[in-house]
């Protein structure tokens, strides 16, 4: 009897014209998403790769212009000598930190097409490279592109909306219910039927085409990211079919659970996460840029002027390079010098600065601590949060990249203070009345490079497993409300 | 007939408590979006102007020093928000507001708010323009798809027409009734901009005037295309599925769409292979033969061998130079991005034809100065103070430095010489001057009203036809 019903039902809706377009839809929407995510990865892939070439290429014209370079008798100023250190540390280097997309990264773009996925290193204060962005039209930051997250997220609710609100109110609207039920048939058993298998004619394309483009066009992708990719996708549907068969089982006519069933989407998806977004950034502040370069301004100003209390912090802090062994040249002499001033500048400037960027990424950390937790409240933003993390796209990665970038520019800003001190102390800028600055960087390749390091992080499982939890609540609730219109409706028939 | 029909929806709408909930949270929304914009706009206006201040002070006091120093000193600039930003911040928080102007470099805005947000805040901010745009015309599809449709479906269609109703008054009616229900919306926003234009002083007539309008025909193009699809539709459930099509389609799809679609018709260069390419054109061996051959030049003018001999400091001059050669690869460099980005903004306006929601976010955008070309207009006005800057001071080194050079030593300037450069001021020109920008979103928001104008009438002969025998 249950599989003559289901039959009946793969019948009727075959009939359905709706269906077919949902279904084309579907198949469309996938494949264009899919298309959108790895393109939007391999562009990235590109800028990193033309990055790196370029940073190669810099290593080689070095190398090849070195012998040129040595036998130059013409004076060069040393901001465009790229043999120079010092030229190379604050102007002229080619060292670039990169952040490549993981081969999950086509399932959501995330925030990085707003984070900067690569910065272009130079010795200087953080706080004048950190805030480096790709400049793109804003209109296409604002209104996000078309990927699989935002297809899954938006636009998959829709679809199983669309085909599912008549399900079991069509039948009691024509009065096939009633004789359906005094076959033996529970209207809990007649939906659960129709709700299965209308989910499956948008859930099985969109799986395949998704996962498909996946395996196809994103190399080096793990069975986990597929697996928890399907989770995912299943139990972001099992939410969506048991909040339909609750608004069903009020046993309201087809155009009512339609238009509750839109309240919902509109609630869960658009309202909620906007409102929890506001509630969060509202409680939690941000302290104002505004005001963060207005403070940049004054610390850097009150650096400037205490000039030798920041030399004597600098070498303080930095005893090994105070060392003067084997140095041609007075102490003043290199400590007067634009290249150790503007070090040691950098150095105080930090320090000083450190507490205003400890405050942006304190208030960060704890919007999204907030927002983790009452990510709980919509499926939206479970299923977002689960989504950009397992993409790598997401603020944890990039948190983690800019902390390797931090420690880069540590370790650029040490080599390069080692060796111009030691090139001072030595006399290479200098070595005699008019004469040219010796070469004291022939070798690019020995300035430290990025490479990311991959961080391991969980895997948003906890995503699934709170869908899940909320499904089957709201599907107990819908069952309870299905068991109870049994009885009613069975009493009626028996009447 | 306007106030039956009135009295007839609200009854019905009362009976559905469903969209009487969500009307009132809606209000609500739009009531503390409204609240937090203009407490957040007021904040960031007070710490603007004491910025600013605060830098103009800096850069008067910042001692005697050389005229280069100061150069390089630079100051920072913030850009100015209208009083229309509290209504839609558009995209502010993706341009950043504050630009520094130094010698050699044009930099582009810091400081975009968006990259100090978290992974939520892609949902979307909650504020007016985006409650009005997105959410008011599902509201009014929720409230109006079964406007006709029910009537029909119920049989009480026929009966009013067989009762001698003109269906075009209850058409017109109806449209009313809807467009009311939407004008509530938005009346909040009418007083305060009326608020605003009478006691504010960052408030214009012509854009405050042009956002009311449209918002005001947006609302009454989603009132008769509910009432068209209500119409034509046989079922009440298949007027709502329709226009739950066109509302994702409009709002939600075709935005992306359109702005993908701009990005690639019209690409721009990353922004590795910008920089990349902007240090390669201004530091070429090209601009240091430019420089020698200006220095040729420029002796062989004065009749004399050697730099030394000119009278005036030489340095200043060939600063000067250096900055005019490095201004004519910003102008083309950054120029090409910015002619690339202004088509892609006006491929995405073409895409208004197919979308209200696109024409009405542009002129809304525009209107609020919080649009790219706005960002553009404040860009250039920045940059034509770098360069007077720039100007200033090397015309000083070039003309007052040369007594110091000869005495051996660094010629500085002191607070008259900055104080010789104006402070940076900058207001958004009258909007009707900016007419290109937004103008075909404006032709295709027309567009669409004399479209569902048009339909109208079809819709209004439909119900005529139910009432024949």
């Amino acid at each position: 009897m249950n599989l003559l019903i289901c039959f009946n039902e793969i019948k009727n809706l075959l009939r359905e014209r709706l269906l077919w377009l949902l279904v084309v839809v579907t198949v469309c929407f996938s494949a264009l998403a899919s298309y959108n995510g790895y393109q939007w990865a391999t562009m990235q892939t590109e800028v990193i790769t033309n990055a790196e070439h370029e940073q190669q290429q810099a290593a080689t014209t070095a190398k090849q212009g070195l012998a040129k370079r040595q036998a130059l008798t013409q004076p060069i100023n040393w901001w465009e000598d790229r043999y120079d250190l010092r030229g190379q540390a604050f102007y002229l280097m080619v060292n670039y930190a990169t952040k490549p997309p993981l081969p999950n990264a086509s399932i959501a773009i995330g925030q990085s097409d707003i984070q900067p996925y690569f910065f272009r290193m130079l010795v200087t204060n953080k706080q004048a490279f950190i805030n480096q962005y790709e400049f793109v039209h804003p209109l296409g930051l604002l209104i996000g592109k078309f990927d699989l997250a935002f297809f899954l997220i938006y636009v998959f609710p829709l679809l199983l909306i669309s085909i599912n609100f008549n399900a079991l109110s069509q039948e009691k609207q024509s009065g096939q219910l009633r004789l359906l039920m005094m076959q033996g048939l529970s209207p809990l058993r007649i939906l659960f039927n129709q709700l299965v298998i209308r989910a499956s004619i948008i859930v099985l394309p969109l799986l395949l085409i998704s996962v498909a483009g996946l395996l196809l066009f994103s190399s080096g992708i793990g069975l986990l990211a597929i697996s928890l990719y399907t989770a995912l996708i299943l139990t972001y549907a099992l939410f969506w079919l048991a909040v339909s068969a609750l608004v069903i089982s009020y046993g309201k006519t087809s155009a009512y659970n339609a238009a509750v069933l839109v309240i919902a989407w509109l609630s869960f998806v658009i309202i909620l996460p906007a409102i929890l977004n506001t509630a969060i950034v509202t409680t939690n502040t941000a302290p104002s840029r505004i005001e963060y370069v207005d403070t940049l301004r004054e610390k850097s100003d009150a650096v400037d002027k205490s000039s030798s209390k920041v030399m004597a912090q600098f070498f303080q802090d930095h005893p090994e390079l105070a060392k003067s062994s084997n140095t041609n040249k007075p102490a003043s002499e290199i400590t007067t010098s634009y290249s150790t001033k503007k070090m040691a500048k950098i150095a105080a400037l930090e320090k000083v600065m450190q507490q205003y960027d400890d405050a942006f990424q304190t208030v960060l950390m704890a919007q999204q601590h907030r927002a983790e937790q009452f990510s709980y409240l919509s499926p939206a933003t479970i299923l977002q949060s689960a989504l950009f993390d397992l993409s790598g796209n997401g603020l944890t990665r990039h948190q983690h990249f800019i902390e390797q970038v931090l420690s880069h520019h540590k370790a650029l800003r040490y080599f390069y203070q080692q060796r111009i001190l030691a090139a001072h102390q030595r006399g290479d800028f200098s070595p005699c009345e008019n004469c040219i600055a010796r070469v004291t960087l022939s070798d690019l390749t020995q300035v430290p490079t990025f490479s990311y390091q991959e961080k391991t992080t969980d895997a948003p499982w906890s995503n699934v497993i709170v869908l899940l939890l909320l499904s089957m609540v709201i599907i107990l609730l819908a069952s309870l409300r299905l068991f109870s219109m049994n009885r009613s409706q069975t009493g009626i028939a028996l009447v | 007939m306007l106030i039956l029909t009135l009295k007839k929806e609200w009854i019905e709408s009362k009976r559905e408590g469903r969209t009487l909930w969500l009307s009132s949270i809606i209000l609500l929304l739009l009531a503390c979006a409204l609240l937090s914009s203009w407490h957040s706009y007021e904040q960031v206006q007070t710490q603007k102007q004491q910025v600013a201040k605060s830098e103009r002070e800096r850069w008067l006091n910042q001692g005697d020093k050389g005229p280069h120093s100061a150069a390089h000193y630079g100051v920072y600039i913030i850009k100015p928000d209208t009083g229309l930003s509290v209504l839609d911040p558009g995209l502010s928080d993706y341009q950043g507001s504050v630009l520094r102007l130094e010698a050699h470099k044009k930099n582009d805005t810091l400081f975009r708010s968006i990259q100090d947000a978290i992974q939520m805040q892609r949902f979307g901010d909650l504020n007016p323009a985006f409650i009005l745009q997105t959410l008011l015309p599902l509201l009014m599809i929720l409230l109006g798809f079964h406007s006709i449709s029910a009537e029909r479906e119920s049989g009480t269609l026929k009966q009013l027409l067989a009762n001698g109703l003109s269906p075009k008054k209850l058409f017109i009616a109806k449209v009313m009734a809807l467009t009311g229900l939407g004008l509530l919306f938005f009346a909040p926003i009418i007083l305060y901009i009326v608020y605003s234009l009478l006691f504010g002083d960052n408030f214009s007539a012509g854009r405050s005037a042009l956002f009311i309008a449209s918002y005001g025909i947006y609302i009454f193009i989603w009132a008769l295309l509910t009432l068209i699809v209500s119409s034509y539709a046989h079922t009440s459930r298949s007027a709502l599925i329709s226009l739950l099509v066109i509302w994702a389609l409009a709002c939600l799809l075709l935005p992306k769409f359109a702005i993908e679609s701009a990005i690639q018709q019209y690409p721009t260069e990353s922004s590795q292979a910008f920089q990349s390419k902007l240090e390669s054109e201004v530091y070429t061996p090209e601009r240091q033969q430019a420089i020698s051959k200006f220095k040729q030049d420029t002796l062989a003018e004065y009749g004399v061998e050697n730099v030394d001999e000119l009278p005036f400091a030489w340095s200043g001059a060939q600063l000067q130079f250096g900055e005019q050669f490095a201004n004519k690869v910003f102008d083309r460099l950054f120029g090409q991005r910015q002619m690339q980005l202004q088509a892609q903004s006006l491929h995405y306006q073409s895409a208004a034809i197919f979308s209200p929601f696109i024409a009405l976010q542009t002129i809304s955008m525009s209107a609020a100065a919080t649009d790219l070309a706005h960002h553009q207009l404040f860009d250039d006005a920045g940059e034509s103070h770098r360069r007077l800057i720039q100007a200033t001071l090397n015309g000083d080194l070039k003309d007052n430095g040369l007594a110091s050079i000869k005495r051996n030593k660094s010629y500085r300037g002191d607070q008259h010489l900055w104080e010789s450069i104006p402070d940076f001021t900058y207001q958004y020109p009258a909007i009707a001057q900016l007419m290109s920008h937004y103008g075909r979103a404006v032709i295709c928001l027309l567009l669409w009203l004399m479209a569902m104008m048009s339909l109208s009438y079809f819709a209004m002969r439909r119900i005529e036809n139910e009432g024949q025998p």
